[in-house]
């Protein structure tokens, strides 16, 4: 065997491993079980350095503490395991990428609907940076992503229509929220207040801001204080796939 | 691909430590097996186990 297929085996099993202690740190995140996990980490360090050390009778400790350890692990964490491997078995692993480009495509099916029309439209989409402050200010909606409902939304005289929403990982979380204005001296005057306040989240924020301008029907994205005009459906398609995870946030 | 990488960023650290010192730990204790192995293999306690005295050996 030579050196390179060695070091492939070495690298592919660690990458394994990788993916498995990062599968179990995510699902454990959140709950009760990461105060064990943390327990367990400090305990395999310790074994680790005990042994590096040459401390052979803590050594021996600590090896017995791991048998028991494992029975104890079993026994805490018996319902999370049942749901982690009842999860790794209804999994669609295909899932994920669905839901992505099925989201994308129904923000950008309703922004250039809306478009065509010259209605305008406001989106946040939310990252990291939780929206509640602005949610607060919206009324809670907690729709599945559809380019009917944003269509219905944002058409004229309709009492959410003004203001903006947030979409929450894949769901709408409300309507008609108040966004901050850019306070940005550089900014054109000719700007309007849609593009301003999505101007002043994206500032604020790290949420990607749609905006669709009702005079001229552009689409524009405002993404970290930068407003991008007059995307085409393509253009906006590409933004929202690289920067939008729905996953990342626990739906509803 | 930026924020494929900083989306939770020390987890992904964290679980990349853990995977390598498993790994080389594991590595290390499986040398020392075969070692030992290889050790009773050469004092022949292996060959013993298999032929134990008390079972005939053919005459000639």
């Amino acid at each position: 065997m030579n050196h390179y297929t060695v070091l492939a085996k070495m690298l592919t099993e660690i990458c394994i491993l990788w993916f498995a202690y990062y599968g179990i740190l995510i699902f454990a995140r959140g709950t009760r079980g990461v105060y064990v996990l943390r327990g367990i980490i400090l305990i395999t360090s310790l074994f680790i350095i005990t042994k590096l050390l040459g401390f052979e009778r803590i050594n021996w400790i600590f090896t017995k503490i791991f048998a028991l350890s494992i029975l104890a692990f079993l026994i805490i964490f018996q319902q999370e395991i049942r749901r982690g491997l009842a999860s790794i078995g209804q999994r669609r692993w295909s899932r994920f990428f669905l839901k992505q480009s099925e989201i994308i495509n129904e923000i950008t099916t309703a922004c250039f609907l809306l478009s065509k029309r010259k209605i305008g439209l406001l989106i946040a989409i939310e990252r990291e940076t939780r929206l509640e402050d602005y949610i607060e200010s919206g009324v809670e909606i907690d729709a599945k992503v559809n380019s009917e409902l944003l269509i219905t939304i944002f058409t004229p005289n309709t009492p959410l229509h003004d203001g903006g929403i947030v979409i929450s990982g894949e769901r709408i979380a409300v309507s008609g929220c108040l966004f901050p204005l850019t306070q940005n001296p550089k900014v054109s005057a000719t700007l309007g207040t849609r593009h301003r306040a999505a101007l002043g989240l994206s500032e604020e924020t790290d949420a990607i801001v749609v905006v669709v301008s009702e005079e001229t029907g552009g689409v524009s994205v405002a993404i970290g204080g930068r407003l991008t005009h007059d995307l085409d459906r393509e253009s906006l398609e590409r933004v929202l796939s690289n920067l939008y995870r729905p996953d990342k946030k626990n739906s509803k | 691909m930026n924020n494929w990488i900083t989306n939770n960023f020390w987890i992904k650290i964290l679980s990349l430590i853990l995977a390598i010192v498993t790994w080389f730990y594991v590595n290390e204790e499986l040398i020392k097996e075969k070692q030992m192995t290889k050790q009773l293999y050469k004092s022949s306690i292996i060959s013993q186990i298999q032929y134990p005295s008390y079972e005939k050996k053919p005459v000639k």
